[in-house]
């Protein structure tokens, strides 16, 4: 490497805020060699995409760039180039793709047109030339049925084609390096091993660098020559991927191999009782559609005649592919959401068809813990009101004083500190306010807790904290889970039966060790494939 | 580099969240910085300030008629004595004089009828909370009268008269804006909240409501009450027309808001621990709607100003003696007058002061209180 396509030096940025001002990244170098994979990785707020940014110089309005930041592009310092200069870098030396394809994306143009506009911005060219060389460009990304995606609007594809729309925008003019942030985050597992494998391929024809940015570890072994391990705005570790996976230094680096979810559930008394069970479950959106005078009527199912069974103490895990039904299925049991059809049954009494006002003294036992920490506490309350709600509601405990020491007691369950009670959900990270969710469904002593990918939003470390904490509460506390998740890995740890789900119907059921490894659909041994192995074969 | 703490599942060893401030102080910090809101701020405080010390602030009472002065020119406060140097503030009186030419009278500072000022002067008595009172801020030392923006057809004092204006434009305001805010956020709020037809039909009332045409409504109201109606009975009235058309927009705006924030999982999470709608909507819904409220609200107050003093104006508004701005330009309707006595539009100068300072202090709350912002 002794001309580096790509080299970064001192990359420093502050943002200012109302609360002073935020050092996001600190002094970051790294070097990209011609042909290469670079990953960057680290947890939310380590700086990763900011530097992305910076390469790019596409940073926000309150950003500072640090004085001493060089970045040289095939030995030139494209940081002091201005505006003009950098749009002729951008979209066609340097490339970037992003996490969200769909926001990415012009909603009102057709995506052969967004596509041609790329090309012809860069390489001036005749419109129907533009056009076939976007064609050209969506057989590359693989993209099924190309003549027809020309005329499709964004909205009309699924995630996983937008982004490979996303990745023949990027690679229209043939870029040296291609910049991808968090490219397959926002995608299902299985569609995740496919762009992967896709970018891989695509690297070795076109000979372009890459730097990926991600959080999954699984992903940076499978895809990178090197790595470059950040941690708030600092660079802890750099090396070979393979030497770095083998023997990490740094004891972050350690800590973040050591998260990967692993270990497994607690044993489980084999003579337990059923807890909640499902039978036959059905549930049904009604959509109205088509004009005013012929109003059409349909009814999409999202879950159709599933079975589940909790047993007292287990943990039932239910994984499938986003719009599976897995997350209706779960709000459908806990009452959440009307069931149509089908039979729901909590400690041996049917719980379906009772009213809200019927729910009510069922509620404490039953409780939930959502996907989202940020948008599951109310952010106007402070902890202490969040979490007291449901004592009050309830009327557990005599006074004040007393549902005070209950909502300290659930703070200690979930290890935050007692004084977290008079701050506000914005004042904790992500994986703290999961912690307070947590305590919220705790402190009303539920038997059984509805689990909607706890841990999706956070970061590996704090997930790995969040499963030994579920863990642990459950052996303490006696509790039952029903665990939904796309992450096999985490189910794995986690689950003592599964349930796998497609399209609003089960695929699979049983033991999780039997069904990880001798899945018997294919489109379970796609997930395990998906969980375990990352780049699709 | 020493090794950081890892591991270790207290709240230290995850990246601290955002700074420890709260909601509030993170708005107040936001809208501090920046000027123009600042400004607003200020103004609209001086705006309501001289509302409530009115009586204080003006030289003379509202009705009080000088008859020795009609349509009589500001006074320019002079600083300088006749006779050089700096002497004891005064303003002059006015001498009329005719162009032999064209006949037309012009008034002439007149040097032998100078009034000397004084602060915390014995004027018409007021009272204020029950109290009656004497003293006024500014006035001549002697009693006498003076007129800082000249006087109207009767000899009234402008300024006197733009002061105690001010009070019933803010009345007017600040009632319809509190009554609509009201009615919008019950009707929004519980339109969103119960949706199905209940919702429908509060749509479809919002939609009948913002279709109507408002100006004939006010038209019709000076029709249909009685002549000698009180002034008071027509400032009510007029009062509960603007809110009747004002409420639609926030219950609309609110209840598309309503929805989404039902859908938020914190809602969810409230009726998982069973909380009663009752109390959803009183400490989970309406609390995030208001910053939303609160924007609308400073925005509602400057249209209201416009709307009283432009209807007032024409004379369906305001009725005299009751005076607002409105009212006061009412006496600027005919030509002449315009010409010969522009003082009379001071109250313009004051309506566009507080139109300016309310929408810039709701521009700078809206910045401040928006939640997408970042830095």
């Amino acid at each position: 490497m002794t001309d580096p396509l790509l080299k970064v030096e001192n990359v420093a940025v502050d943002f200012r805020t109302v609360a002073g001002s935020v050092s996001a990244v600190k002094g970051v170098s790294f070097e990209v060699g011609r042909g290469r994979t670079l990953a960057v990785v680290g947890e939310s707020g380590s700086g990763k995409s900011v530097t992305a940014r910076v390469i790019m110089s596409m940073l926000a309005q309150n950003a500072a760039v640090g004085p001493d930041c060089r970045v040289w592009l095939d030995g030139e310092d494209i940081s002091a180039f201005s505006e003009i200069e950098m749009q002729a870098i951008r979209g066609n030396r340097i490339s970037m793709i992003f996490q969200e394809p769909l926001t990415s994306l012009n909603p009102v143009y057709r995506v052969g047109e967004q596509v041609a506009e790329i090309i012809r911005t860069h390489r001036p060219m005749p419109r129907a030339e533009a056009l076939k060389e976007a064609l050209r460009l969506f057989e590359e990304v693989q993209l099924p049925d190309p003549q027809a995606r020309l005329r499709q609007y964004p909205h009309e594809m699924s995630g996983g084609q937008r982004q490979r729309v996303m990745i023949a925008m990027a690679l229209a003019n043939k870029p040296d390096l291609l910049i991808a942030d968090e490219p397959t985050t926002a995608l299902d597992v299985t569609v995740q091993a496919e762009i992967l494998a896709l970018l891989k391929s695509l690297q070795a024809s076109h000979g372009m660098a890459v730097i990926l940015i991600t959080h999954d570890l699984t992903v940076v072994e499978r895809m990178s020559d090197d790595v470059v391990v950040m941690r708030r705005g600092e660079v802890v570790e750099r090396g070979r991927t393979a030497e770095v996976f083998a023997d990490p230094q740094h004891a972050y680096t350690r800590h973040l191999l050591d998260s990967e979810p692993g270990g497994l559930p607690g044993p489980l008394d084999a003579e337990a009782a059923p807890l909640m069970q499902a039978e036959g479950v059905r549930v049904a959106f009604r959509l109205s559609g088509g004009g005013l005078l012929r109003r059409r009527r349909t009814e999409l199912v999202a879950v159709d005649g599933v079975s589940a069974t909790v047993r007292r103490g287990e943990t039932l895990g239910i994984v499938g592919e986003s719009g599976s039904g897995k997350t209706t299925l779960g709000m459908a049991m806990i009452r959440l959401l009307d069931a149509d059809g089908g039979a729901v049954t909590f400690d041996g009494r049917r719980i379906d068809g009772l009213s809200r006002r019927q729910m009510r003294p069922l509620r404490p036992r039953i409780q939930v813990v959502f996907q989202d920490p940020f948008s599951s506490l109310n952010p106007r309350m402070i902890v202490r009101q969040i979490i007291e709600e449901g004592l009050i509601v309830n009327g557990v405990g005599a006074d004040a004083a007393e549902r005070a020491e209950i909502v300290g007691q659930a703070l200690d369950d979930v290890q935050m500190p007692r004084d977290s009670m008079q701050r506000f959900p914005h004042e904790f990270s992500g994986g703290q306010r999961q912690r307070l969710a947590i305590a919220r469904a705790l402190a009303l002593r539920p038997e059984f807790v509805l689990l909607d990918e706890p841990t999706s939003a956070l970061d590996l470390s704090i997930q790995a904290q969040i499963i030994d904490l579920l863990r642990d509460l459950r052996e303490r506390r006696g509790l039952s889970y029903m665990f939904i998740s796309h992450d096999l890995k985490v189910v794995k740890a986690l689950c003592h039966s599964v349930v796998v789900m497609k399209e609003g119907g089960v695929v699979e059921a049983g033991p999780t060790a039997e069904v990880l490894e001798n899945p018997q659909s294919g489109y379970t041994r796609r997930l395990v494939d998906a969980a375990f192995d990352v780049v699709a074969a | 580099m020493a090794a950081p703490p890892l591991g270790a599942p207290s709240a230290g060893a995850e990246a601290g969240g955002g700074p420890g401030l709260s909601y509030r102080q993170l708005v107040r910090r936001r809208f501090l910085r920046n000027r123009y809101g600042v400004a607003g701020l200020i103004g609209c405080l001086l705006v309501i300030l001289s509302a409530v010390f009115a009586d204080f602030l003006s030289p003379h009472a509202p009705e009080t008629k000088d008859r020795s002065a009609i349509y009589s020119p500001p006074q320019q406060v002079r600083f300088l004595a006749p006779e050089g140097g700096i002497g004891r503030p005064r303003v002059l009186g006015f001498r009329e004089e005719m162009d032999p030419d064209t006949y037309e009278i012009s008034f002439v500072p007149d040097e032998s009828t100078a009034v000397a000022l004084a602060f915390f002067v014995r004027g018409d008595p007021w009272t204020f909370l029950g109290v009656e009172f004497e003293t006024r801020l500014v006035g001549a030392a002697d009693g006498g009268f003076v007129h800082f923006l000249g006087t109207d057809s009767l000899g009234r004092d402008v300024l006197s008269r733009m002061l105690a204006g001010t009070r019933v434009t803010l009345t007017m305001g600040f009632l319809v804006m509190l009554a609509s805010c009201l009615i919008g956020t019950v009707v929004g709020v519980s339109s969103g909240y119960l949706g199905g037809r209940f919702d429908t039909a509060v749509q479809r009332l919002v939609e009948f409501v913002k279709s109507f045409p408002d100006l004939p409504l006010y038209l019709a109201l000076v029709a249909i009450l009685p002549r000698r109606a009180e002034p008071l009975t027509v400032f009510v009235m007029f009062a509960v027309i603007l809110v009747l058309l004002r409420w639609a927009d926030l219950a609309r705006e609110l209840r598309g808001k309503v929805i989404s924030i039902r859908s938020m999982e914190y809602v969810r999470a409230a009726v998982a621990v069973g909380a009663s709608d009752r109390r959803i909507v009183a400490r989970h819904i309406v609390p995030n709607t208001s910053s939303h409220v609160i924007v609308w609200a400073t925005y509602q107050l400057p249209e209201v100003i416009l709307l009283e003093s432009f209807l007032s104006f024409l004379g369906v508004g305001v009725q005299a003696p009751m005076l607002s701005w409105g009212v006061m330009l009412n006496q600027v309707r005919d030509f002449q007058s315009f010409a010969g006595a522009p003082w009379l539009l001071a109250p313009v100068g004051m309506i566009v002061v507080s139109v300016l300072a309310f929408n810039a202090f709701g521009d700078g709350l809206r910045d401040a209180m928006d939640p997408h912002a970042n830095d």
